[in-house]
């Protein structure tokens, strides 16, 4: 154990780094960074209080005040679960400093764990932010006995275990399966997008049509139930101090995480063996070559790294993919048996925008794209090509990802019939946004770089660029509603959102131009 | 061809890595940079490559400022780190040919350039191979073939016979030598000093970021071997110059 937990202790502390790292490392700089952390976390968790305390006031009135720790512990599983598949490769395999971790003399199942608990400590924060204000909504509303938050403390910082061990669990069968095939890069994304989209599409087969009729409180419980069964031992331990189902929790999840750690350390050397040798023919013979363009080549260059990485494409990609797949299923979808009585077209029109700037605020790939480039950045800029160039290739890749979204949008507009002006209107809005999205990002990675990276899933999910990329488009789909709102028109709402984008377009490109290729030599 | 005037560059802390640097090498000199761990020599090949900003001083190739048009300097030179971390994610060819892209090198002349250099140093048949599984000496081959395919005037190497085996560190040798009778110049620098001695027309050592030695290689070393001259100038503390 002590082995694990100084392997954990070196590994986290390289996370960290590498999390708040940036440019030149400017002492300032990083004091207004841990500043802005801290001020994130607490925002997250005002808002987090403020959701919880809302849901515990609606299942009071329906009398299910005592299913809210449950509700909430699911719904935090099932992120966790989610967001934590696609870190298994870069994490527990194909993991930057695996020569190094296994040169030391630590068994298989040992650094299985230690990365396990590397997973873990990414997910605890984002825990800790949903399950401490959930408690406090908890304890204001019923007011409950000094064991309730005895009981949760100890089960909370247990919580994401189990699912973190699902994660991994799918995970390694998918690196193993597409370990099998010559691009199994491409083949681990497919899989993993399937999986995703069919852990979200299940839920709705398994739904149960006399659920109307049974007792609200009755159907909650079931529903949180055929979320994640384990939450039914959280409420029993939780809201009706039954020692025996924390007992039960508790060796659930430490037993899974031990059994775990040694299956998954048996086939451990193995699976990273395949994924770090690659494949080796050495029967080449040269043959005519193509030629293109500089440009030309940067973007073949950069696309070709975008999709050799299945965490970049996973969190990058997943916006687009859904929307792609929404509007898909549109046609399929009778709007008015969901909404039943009420007449709902008009809002989902409404809506359609903010979707549509939601699903692209998660897709810039641009926020990455020269943290990507990492040890190899020498080649970029030892190249006779000027700044403008890179950045050039890095938003044609960004827009070529986005531009199934555009596709999409144009088609959800012709199936909700949209007029040919508001279609124009919505789409104009989606390009716009596409390339603030991807010239915003460009700049945030300038000023945030982070080149010593040793797994991928730093830069793209945890670093200092990709989250204020991130929020910031998040945020910007919220200022859209708010216009919209505000204006009590949509398509006024969104002809002002347009023009706040290119006057923001117009400035982020000024930046760009003017000291974007002087940041980029100083790397 | 490459003008070294006052080049200075500091650590961040305020130690000089490389203290008013002065060289100059000319079309057709073997120049080669010698000097212990931490001397100095990747920092200045760093900033001749336009890979390390800096900024006191000029560096001068074939005239021009490589601080004021980098890019005009970068395509008559070339450059190869000592540990050549290249994509991985792209094949040995697909490297090759994204080099000749952005040099804009005809496709007949990249197609003779990879025939040729990967021909001498024996990568031909692995180049269809993903860079990621290529071995350090076979990265180090493709750093070498994806600097000559467009014919530099200039040719920076850092430590390039490190991880290389014996017969293409002496194909490579005979190729800086061709490349160099052909009008380019070469600065590279190296721990193996007999190579320096043999190689080279022109040697610089460099002690704490300052050039102790500067001169024709037999100049510098006179009558006694190279790492004689070096291990008196690092001891010592003198300087030829």
């Amino acid at each position: 154990m002590k082995k694990v937990i100084r392997l954990v202790s070196v590994q986290l502390w390289a996370m960290l780094g590498s999390m708040f790292a940036i440019g030149e490392q400017k002492k300032k700089k990083t004091d207004a960074l841990y500043v802005g952390f801290a001020v994130f976390l607490i925002l997250m968790s005002v808002l987090s209080f403020i959701y919880a305390y809302g849901t515990g006031m609606g299942l009071k009135q329906f009398g299910s005040i005592e299913l809210l720790p449950s509700l909430f512990m699911s719904l935090t599983s099932v992120i966790v679960l989610f967001t934590s598949i696609y870190k298994v490769k870069g994490t527990i395999f194909g993991f930057k400093d695996y020569d190094m971790v296994m040169s030391l003399p630590v068994s298989h199942s040992q650094i299985v764990a230690s990365r396990l608990i590397l997973l873990y400590a990414i997910n605890i924060v984002f825990v800790l932010i949903i399950m401490v204000p959930m408690m406090m909504a908890y304890g204001i509303l019923m007011e409950p006995g000094i064991q309730f938050y005895i009981f949760s403390l100890l089960m909370l910082f247990l919580l994401p275990l189990i699912p973190i061990i699902i994660a991994s669990f799918l995970g390694t069968i998918l690196t193993y399966l597409s370990m099998r095939f010559r691009y199994s890069n491409i083949v681990y994304m497919i899989f993993s997008f399937l999986l995703l989209i069919g852990m979200i599409i299940f839920p709705y087969f398994m739904g149960d049509s006399e659920q109307a009729l049974m007792e609200m409180s009755q159907m909650i419980n079931r529903q949180i139930n055929n979320i994640y069964p384990l939450s039914q031992l959280y409420f029993e331990a939780v809201t009706k101090g039954n020692m025996v189902s924390l007992l039960i929790f508790v060796l659930v999840s430490l037993l899974a995480f031990m059994v775990f750690s040694m299956v998954v350390g048996k086939v451990f050397k193995r699976i990273n063996s395949v994924i770090m040798t690659g494949r080796f023919k050495a029967n080449y013979k040269l043959k005519g070559l193509k030629s293109s363009s500089p440009l030309k080549a940067l973007y073949i260059k950069d696309l070709k790294r975008y999709f050799a990485s299945p965490i970049y494409v996973m969190n990058t990609g997943f916006g687009v993919v859904m929307l792609v797949i929404g509007a898909i299923a549109l046609p399929f979808i009778d709007i008015s048996k969901i909404s039943g009585e009420f007449d709902i077209t008009g809002t989902i029109k409404d809506l359609i925008p903010i979707i549509i700037t939601f699903c692209i605020a998660t897709s810039s790939t641009t926020m990455a794209s020269i943290s990507i480039e990492g040890k190899h950045i020498w080649i970029a800029k030892n190249l006779p090509i000027t700044g403008l160039q890179i950045f050039a290739s890095k938003i044609l890749v960004n827009a070529t990802i986005i531009a199934p979204a555009l596709l999409a949008s144009v088609f959800i507009c012709f199936i909700m019939e949209m007029s040919i002006i508001e279609s124009l209107i919505v789409l104009l809005s989606a390009l716009s946004f596409s390339l603030f999205v991807a010239l915003y990002g460009l700049v945030i990675n300038l000023s945030f770089p982070n080149l010593s990276w040793s797994n991928e899933t730093v830069i793209v999910k945890q670093s200092t660029a990709s989250m204020i990329s991130v929020f910031t488009g998040i945020g910007m789909a919220g200022v859209q509603f708010l216009l919209m709102m505000v204006l009590g028109n949509a398509i006024s709402g969104i002809l002002i959102f347009i023009a706040l984008l290119w006057i923001l377009n117009f400035a982020l490109y000024k930046r760009l131009s003017n000291s974007g290729g002087r940041q980029f030599e100083k790397l | 061809m490459l003008s070294i005037v006052n080049f200075s560059k500091s650590y961040k802390g305020g130690k000089k890595a490389v203290d008013s640097l002065n060289l100059e090498i000319s079309s057709g000199d073997i120049f080669g940079f010698i000097g212990h761990n931490g001397a100095g020599k990747t920092t200045t090949i760093r900033a001749i490559a336009g890979v390390l900003d800096f900024e006191e001083g000029d560096i001068l190739i074939d005239g021009v400022s490589i601080k004021k048009d980098p890019v005009k300097c970068k395509k008559i030179t070339a450059y190869i780190p000592d540990n050549p971390d290249l994509y991985d994610h792209l094949t040995g060819i697909g490297y090759l040919n994204f080099i000749g892209d952005i040099y804009e090198v005809s496709q007949v002349d990249r197609e003779q350039a990879i025939e040729k250099y990967a021909g001498a140093l024996e990568l031909t048949s692995n180049l269809g191979d993903s860079i990621s599984s290529y071995s350090h000496g076979m990265k180090q081959k493709l750093a070498i073939i994806s600097a000559l395919i467009h014919k530099p005037k200039l040719l920076v190497l850092d430590e390039p016979f490190v991880g290389l085996d014996p017969k293409a560190s002496l194909t490579l040798r005979n190729i800086m030598v061709e490349l160099c009778r052909d009008g380019s110049a070469i600065f590279f620098s190296t721990h193996v000093l007999l190579v320096a001695e043999q190689l080279c027309n022109k040697i610089g050592i460099i002690k704490d970021g300052k050039l102790v030695a500067y001169g024709p290689t037999k100049e510098v070393k006179g009558d006694s071997s190279l790492e004689d001259v070096f291990m008196e100038l690092i001891e010592t503390g003198n300087s030829i110059m």
